[in-house]
């Protein structure tokens, strides 16, 4: 069985479809849209996830090609003489196919880390759970495909299923809207994309995805196995309980996964010493190059009396909104991603911003020039004219006497604050 | 001196390794075994026989891969229908098909091994067996080659490495030395003369003198029925100078069939 | 015509054929049944055309490579010409889709996927083998579908087969394809190690 095993794992389509999985994998990693999975490794693995869209196709291509290959060898005649009954002869097979796709999904994951780990110190459970589930669902595909290409063994079979695959992979969300959960269950790629930096993937959802993924692998087991049309029939029953079951794992409610927001990440980790730098837990390895920066803020806010004397991140939330707590003395910067830029001039012009959901308040302008004011360089903004705008009254503020100027900036401060 | 072998000293259940009553199989829906009469013992038996004459057929079905389609057939004493432990008789089984199909990408040595392993050979005996059996078809220095890189003689000779790695009871060649250089068929013979020791070889070929030279006993089909058997002495000795052939074994064969042939005209 | 006919049944083609006309059709009856528009959407026209490309596929080889070769007629023309054939039936099966209420068209992004897999195809056949070839166009074509490139030249031909019609860098891609596999395919043939690997 061992020598079997080992065999299969050198000879059998098993090393280069799991290296064309990894390869392909990584090239879509580092080439598609490095910026989206940088912020950590929840990012980093659901990012994999959403790219089975091109590998669960190939998976079961590769799966169909290995499938036929009793038949093209044309070995069914000798293999029929022989003692070992097909179900215990497809093991070694079934096997090496799926220990090598998994550990190319891994390996893709590790290399993907390379790129992230200096920064990414945060390592939720759940990133075991979504890529367990993404392994599962490549695994369901190669045994799927290896059936196929049993059952039918003809050359387009391998390019037949895969673009079934994929047909399917994409018809998925349309096929039951308007039930957003029950496209969760079916497709493993579903509201994979662009994940926030405190995203996770609520264990309930990786839990009815694993069952609904492991009847599929087992079906495509008894078919590939089977060697008369009782079996084949009955690999019908694991897929029906699968599903049932894992409708029923699966809470009834939409956007269960973009709306997911991981309270740990999502938790303040401050610097050690004085003044407070504080980042959520999911951006702690970015400590280092914020603290400075923070700092560099805080004693440019210091000109002035009453500014705050804190740096925390904004871990304000969107879907849902779920604001974060500010008070006066407390300066709330957003860090996005992998990279954080230059921070020191966004904490201060921060310091002069309304709030999210204020509608009154210093309008975009005026923050900036109060905030560049204090710095003490021209304003820059991404808009040209509310860059010339606050260019303008950067320029007023210049004019006036520093206490004027001061009595000015602390007055767009306050409005700001009080949303006046 | 020769070494005793354990099939020899160990008791014999069956008077007969492959016995068949009135064996008919189908070939497709051709009847291409019909009513053949058959029993085989310890020893090389050659079978021989025009082409269509069901010798293929028989092959596939005496290597329980074709079920019977009528009458009786038992191998190594175990009757071979719809309930029979077909497990039980394949581990006692050689087989090299006509069609000797193989995964390329494996080396000889692995191709071998993974056959032992088909054959629910225990696994300590698996390395040593391999070796052995690629040794006695002389392919040791190409153990680590590639099936796909081997001539046609080479592929034959892994063919019979698989068929032999188990120490079958009943070992079947369907034509193992179609692509064998003159040298190699002389070492073949060598090799068939001794498994024919303790076990039940059958080999079907279309060249009388392996037969002759190899054999202890000669089995002749035609039309899927048994013409003859016999010895080769016998063989030979049927033939007269009117008959067709270069040798006197192929004027012996030449003779039974021109006879069978006349017989089932009348 | 006896020889034509003698020739496509060794190339398996009337299977080749048969299995290709299949595809098309379960496509077009697929559209039929879930869409309610006419116009059959770019990624189905692309899918279905890589889909008939493989299908013909089994056709680049014959069954005895050595004994083609020993042949004294000449093969490249012929290699051309089945090349072509290819092209035409494929174009012509999805053209026969435009008077029927589900229209795989544009006819130059169907004719420009088709050439361009179609060479892409008979390049692998030539250099890796006949029975490897689909892998590089399926996993490419799949990839354009799954992350269409814009923008810039560079990702528009490299995904190609999804983008617009008068997109003139994947044009150039599939033309370029296109040549160079009928290029290798006549003058070369298919890959000599893999002729006995292929069976329908």
């Amino acid at each position: 069985m061992s020598r079997a095993l080992s065999i299969e794992l050198r000879r059998s389509a098993a090393p280069g479809s799991a290296l064309i999985l990894l390869a392909v994998g990584v090239a879509l990693l580092y080439l598609v849209a490095e910026a989206e999975w940088s912020a950590g490794w929840m990012q980093l693995v659901m990012a994999q996830r959403l790219y089975l869209a091109l590998l669960w196709p190939l998976a079961l291509a590769a799966g169909a090609w290995q499938g036929r290959r009793e038949r093209q060898s044309n070995v069914t005649e000798l293999f029929a003489s022989t003692p070992r009954p097909r179900a215990s002869r497809v093991v070694p097979t079934v096997g090496a196919m799926a220990l090598t796709i998994v550990a190319g999904y891994l390996l893709m994951g590790l290399v993907g880390g390379l790129a992230i780990v200096s920064t990414a110190h945060y390592l939720p459970p759940q990133v075991a759970a979504v890529t367990a589930v993404g392994a599962l669902a490549l695994v369901a595909g190669v045994w799927l495909g290896m059936a196929a290409g049993h059952l039918l063994p003809w050359l387009v079979t391998a390019p037949a299923v895969a673009v079934a695959g994929l047909g399917v992979l994409l018809t998925i969300p349309a096929a039951t809207r308007p039930k957003g959960w029950l496209a969760l269950v079916f497709s493993p790629i579903y509201e994979m994309n662009l994940p926030e930096d405190y995203a996770t993937v609520p264990g309930r959802v990786s839990v009815s995805q694993a069952i609904w993924l492991a009847a599929l692998a087992l079906a495509g087991l008894l078919l590939f196995a089977s060697s008369g049309w009782r079996v084949r029939v009955a690999a019908l029953l694991p897929v029906a309980l699968g599903a049932v079951l894992a409708i029923t794992v699966m809470p009834h409610h939409d956007r269960l996964v973009v709306d997911a927001v991981d309270p740990v990440a999502k938790e303040l980790v401050c610097a050690r010493d004085e003044p407070r730098v504080c980042v959520s837990r999911v951006h702690e390895g970015l400590l280092p190059e914020v603290v400075p920066q923070a700092r560099e803020a805080l004693t440019v806010l210091a000109k002035l009396p009453g500014m705050p004397s804190r740096v925390h991140e904004d871990t304000t939330t969107y879907l849902p909104y779920v604001p974060a707590p500010r008070t006066a003395d407390v300066a709330l910067v957003t860090i996005r991603g992998g990279k954080t830029g230059d921070l020191t001039s966004k904490i201060v012009t921060g310091v002069f911003a309304r709030s999210y959901d204020c509608e009154k308040g210093p309008d975009w302008a005026d923050t900036l020039a109060a905030a560049y004011w204090l710095i003490g360089r021209t304003p820059v903004a991404e808009e040209p004219d509310v860059a010339a705008d606050a260019l303008i009254r950067w320029r007023e503020l210049g004019k006036l006497p520093a206490g004027e100027a001061a009595a000015r900036v602390t007055a767009i401060r306050d409005a700001a604050v009080g949303c006046k | 001196m020769r070494m005793v072998s354990a099939a020899e000293t160990a008791p014999t259940t069956h008077p007969w390794a492959v016995h068949a009553e009135g064996l008919r199989v189908r070939a497709g829906r051709h009847l291409a075994v019909d009513g053949l009469d058959l029993a085989l013992g310890t020893g090389v038996h050659g079978l021989l026989g025009p082409n269509g004459a069901g010798k293929t057929t028989l092959m596939r079905a005496l290597a329980t891969v074709l079920a019977p389609a009528g009458g009786k057939l038992s191998l190594l004493g175990e009757s071979v229908d719809g309930r029979a432990d077909l497990r039980r008789i394949r581990r006692g089984l050689g087989y090299l098909p006509q069609q000797f199909g193989f995964y390329p990408r494996f080396t000889v040595r692995e191709f071998v091994e993974y056959m032992a392993w088909l054959k629910e050979m225990p696994k300590a005996a698996v390395p040593g067996a391999v070796q052995r059996a690629i040794e006695r078809v002389g392919l040791a220095d190409r153990a680590g080659k590639r099936m796909k890189t081997l001539s046609g003689g080479m592929l034959r000779r892994a063919g019979i490495a698989q068929a032999i790695v188990n120490d079958p009871e009943v070992l079947l060649l369907d034509e193992p030395t179609v692509g064998l250089d003159p040298e190699q068929r002389l070492d073949f013979r060598e090799l068939l003369r001794d498994l024919g020791v303790d076990s039940c070889v059958l080999v079907s070929t279309h060249l009388v003198e392996d037969v002759v030279a190899a054999c202890t006993d000669v089995v002749m089909v035609n039309e899927g029925r048994l013409v003859y058997q016999g010895t080769p002495d016998d063989l030979i000795a049927r033939g007269g100078t009117g008959d067709a052939g270069d040798s006197p074994a192929e004027r012996g064969y030449s003779a039974l069939l021109r006879r069978h042939r006349a017989e089932a005209g009348r | 015509m006896r020889w034509l006919i003698l020739y496509l049944r060794s190339r398996h083609a009337p299977m080749a054929l048969a299995v290709a006309g299949a595809c098309a059709a379960l496509m077009w009856s697929l559209w039929l049944v879930t869409s309610t528009t006419r116009q059959v959407g770019a990624p189905m026209v692309v899918l279905t055309v890589l889909l008939t490309v493989s299908a013909l596929t089994t056709t680049l080889v014959s069954p005895d490579g050595a004994l083609d070769r020993t042949a004294a007629l000449a093969w490249a023309p012929r290699r051309a010409a089945h090349v072509l054939a290819a092209f035409l039936f494929v174009a012509g099966l999805l053209a026969v889709t435009l008077v029927t209420p589900a229209r795989f068209s544009p006819a130059l992004l169907v004719a420009r996927d088709t050439a361009g897999l179609l060479g892409l195809t008979a390049l692998g056949a030539t250099v890796i083998s006949p029975a490897r070839s689909w892998f590089l166009p399926l996993g490419w074509t799949l990839a354009a579908i799954v992350f269409p490139g814009s923008g810039n030249r560079l990702a528009e031909a490299l995904t190609w087969q999804g983008q617009d019609p008068g997109n003139s860098p994947a044009m150039v891609t599939a033309l370029l394809l296109a040549a160079s596999g009928l290029l290798a395919y006549t003058l070369a043939g298919p890959a000599r190690r893999a002729m006995t690997e292929i069976t329908v």
